[in-house]
């Protein structure tokens, strides 16, 4: 019989977890409020949509989005507290102004004929800079101190990826002619534009970089 | 058309041309091969709006006589409007009745009215399907799903529409037999099995 | 895109049709049905038609379904963070998932039911509800009084698909009551938080509930006796926070329209 009171390590020997990370609380906190105001303007803009789209498939998965992102930034909200950060208004702010003009111009389409530009601006710019944040800050923070955060972006990396996917597939179903590829790319084009002056959905260093904190890893 | 009677002659109430109706009834009567030396009178009450659907047919002294509810004219996109869909298969529909009650199969069947449910609506299934053959909007699925709410929700009474869906040359004892076995296999309680019979046309004015 | 997009611009693709209003108030036909002894208009298998009337209410399901849908997400673009909290959007995006699930459920129970997309017309009550200037008043009209009539006709069509054998519509109703009663219940609990120290407030979204409740017993369409085509259901409402003196109320309320409808027909004939 094994003997259950043998010392054993903290740490079992397939768990390579290490304490250093890129982030401080501060700089996990900032981003975490970036990211809890962008999935505001995402759930707002998506379930603002619903009612323009004539295309019922369209209009179903909008709603159902909507939800995902509302969850998302609910989670974000939760965690901002844990990050010493109690006013959870304080921090859900753009990371710039230049992020502010990119949601403002993401949300501008209405008319009923422009399903492929409100799609394009979620689905092809949007989403993937959304899943690539988010990588990274799961990747750059600390996967022991900060892992609440990391357990969060997991979830809500999951539905990025599922509903990404399933945008893709309806776009790929709506663009039917030359003509609407040039839409579509003209779009697309005219957004990462915009996104790419406010450096990523958390600012310059959304994925590195420039935002390093010296001597936060131990 | 001099033997064809529409009653009310012109509408009021609803948005039905009466002349586009008759040469809907005169086509529809050669499409299905109705006799064309029987007399029939068309009986609309245009008072019933849709959804209140209904028909009675019968062969009253060698004539036939057609009652409809206006709603089964009635487009459900445009209130008090024509929908020549429907109008042509509820004729359809109800002249192929008409046509089997003047035939030797169905002498013994009884008058509409005394129908009940069940045996209406297996009647009802016999008659679409034939206009399906016959290149008429049918849906399927409309008639499927009254066919279950009366006949039953089981694998018996889907056998038996798909019987009637693609059927022939039924007598009324077929139909009649096909109530019993649909009966037999209902299993909803005693009282959904005997549905009350109740009829919109016996409506009497208040 | 616009706050506040008026029920005209409600996007549809080119199989549905908008209810003509006027169509419905000019019919010549409505008060000569209302000199008519059609017998109950409870809506039950045995009743004549009773195929073609459930699927036409089905369909009227559907269509408000897609407008729910749309109301509860216009909800949470259409006010800024201080006119609708952050938790009360929240719920509003919660509920969009919820309706645009009842609107699959309703496609798939109209393929069910042999009944097409766009088949009969489609009027925009619910989403007019949904176009209050003020979220609490929307959160009465739409998810207390609309969604309350909802819990009714489910209600009531579950006890359809129950008599008549149905399996899969007894199946999709009692869903898709589970989520309305929580809709319902959002409704009544934000009343009583956003409200809690404005009485007027209250009594002004109270209010704004009761014309909506009216409207909707017009004609004696709900009520609690054999004449109403949708039933009352008191069992599910007080689940969904609406006390025994608020069940009471719309009971009355249901009944003095009835009763208005019947002295209206007797006055015009
Ligand atoms: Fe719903
Ligand atoms: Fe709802």
């Amino acid at each position: 019989m094994s003997d259950p009171f043998k010392p054993r390590a903290a740490f079992a020997p397939w768990d390579r977890r290490e304490l250093p990370g890129l982030f401080t609380v501060e700089e996990s906190a900032r981003r975490v409020g970036n990211y809890k105001w962008l999935e505001m303007r995402l759930f707002e803009s998506l379930g603002g949509w619903v009612a323009t789209v004539p295309e019922l498939d369209v209009k179903l998965v909008l709603g159902r989005h909507c939800y995902h992102h509302a969850w998302h930034a609910e989670l974000m909200d939760k965690r901002l507290p844990e990050l010493r950060e109690m006013n959870t208004d304080r921090l859900c702010e753009p990371a710039n102004p230049e992020m502010a003009a990119f949601v403002e111009a993401l949300r501008e389409p209405e008319a009923p004929e422009h399903t492929i530009e409100k799609l394009v601006g979620i689905f092809r710019v949007l989403l993937p800079r959304k899943i690539a944040a988010y990588t990274y800050h799961m990747n750059a923070t600390s996967r022991i101190t900060d892992s609440p955060t990391q357990r969060s972006l997991g979830f809500m990396l999951q539905d990025e990826f599922e509903d990404w996917r399933e945008g893709e597939m309806l776009l790929q179903s709506l663009i039917e002619t030359p003509d609407d590829v040039e839409r579509a790319a003209r779009r697309q084009s005219e957004l990462e534009q915009l996104i790419l002056a406010a450096g990523g959905i958390a600012g310059p260093g959304t994925l590195g970089s420039e935002t390093v904190t010296e001597g936060a890893s131990v | 058309m001099s033997n064809i009677t529409l009653i009310p002659a012109g509408f009021t109430l609803v948005k039905f041309d009466a002349d586009q109706v008759r040469e809907l009834i005169g086509q529809t009567m050669a499409e299905v091969g109705f006799p064309a030396d029987v007399a029939v009178t068309i009986e609309v009450d245009e008072v019933l709006p849709h959804p209140l659907t209904a028909s009675l047919v019968d062969i009253v002294d060698g004539e036939a006589k057609l009652w409809f509810t206006g709603g089964c004219f009635e487009s459900p996109k445009r209130q008090t409007g024509l929908s020549v869909d429907h109008t042509r298969v509820e004729l359809g529909s109800a002249f192929l009745r008409a046509k089997d009650r003047l035939s030797e199969g169905f002498v013994n069947a009884p008058r509409d009215e005394e129908l009940d449910d069940r045996q209406r609506t297996i009647w009802d299934a016999y008659a679409e399907g034939r206009l399906v053959a016959l290149g008429y909007p049918v849906r399927v699925q409309r008639r499927r799903y009254t066919f279950r709410l009366y006949g039953g929700f089981n694998d018996v009474a889907d056998a038996a529409f798909a019987r009637l869906w693609s059927g022939d040359a039924l007598s009324w004892n077929d139909l009649s037999a096909m109530a019993d076995e649909l009966v037999a296999a209902d299993t909803r309680p005693p009282r959904k099995k005997s549905l009350r019979k109740e009829t919109l046309r016996s409506a009497p004015a208040a | 895109m616009r706050k506040q997009l008026p029920p005209e611009m409600l996007a549809r693709d080119s199989r549905f049709v908008r209810t003509s209003i006027m169509d419905q108030v000019m019919d010549p036909r409505n008060a000569k049905m209302g000199e008519r002894d059609l017998g109950s208009a409870r809506l039950q298998p045995e009743r004549p038609a009773a195929a073609d009337r459930a699927r036409n209410l089905m369909h009227g399901i559907f269509t408000g379904e897609i407008q729910a849908l749309e109301g509860a997400g216009r909800t949470t673009f259409d006010f800024d963070d201080e006119q609708a909290p952050f938790a009360l959007k929240l719920d509003m995006a919660r509920q969009c998932w919820d309706e645009s699930r009842h609107v699959e459920i309703s496609v798939k129970l109209g393929d069910w039911m042999g009944t097409e997309i766009g088949e009969y017309s489609e009027a925009t009550f619910l989403y007019e509800a949904a176009c209050a200037p003020d979220p609490i008043l929307r959160l009465c009209g739409v998810n207390r009084a609309l969604e309350g009539l909802a819990i009714d006709v489910f209600n009531t069509m579950k006890e359809f698909g129950d008599l008549s054998g149905d399996p899969v519509l007894e199946f999709c109703e009692d869903w898709m009551l589970a989520d309305e009663v929580t809709h319902v219940k959002m409704g009544s609990d934000w009343l009583r938080r956003l409200t809690a120290d404005d009485p007027e407030r209250r009594e002004r979204a109270l209010d704004f509930q009761r014309t909506v409740d009216k409207l909707f017993s017009l004609g004696g369409f709900r009520g609690e006796s054999e004449d109403n085509p949708i039933q009352l259901a008191r069992a599910f409402r007080s689940m969904a926070g609406f006390s025994t003196d608020e069940i009471d109320e719309l009971a009355e309320i249901a009944a003095q329209a009835q009763l208005d409808a019947q002295a209206m027909v007797a006055g015009s004939s």
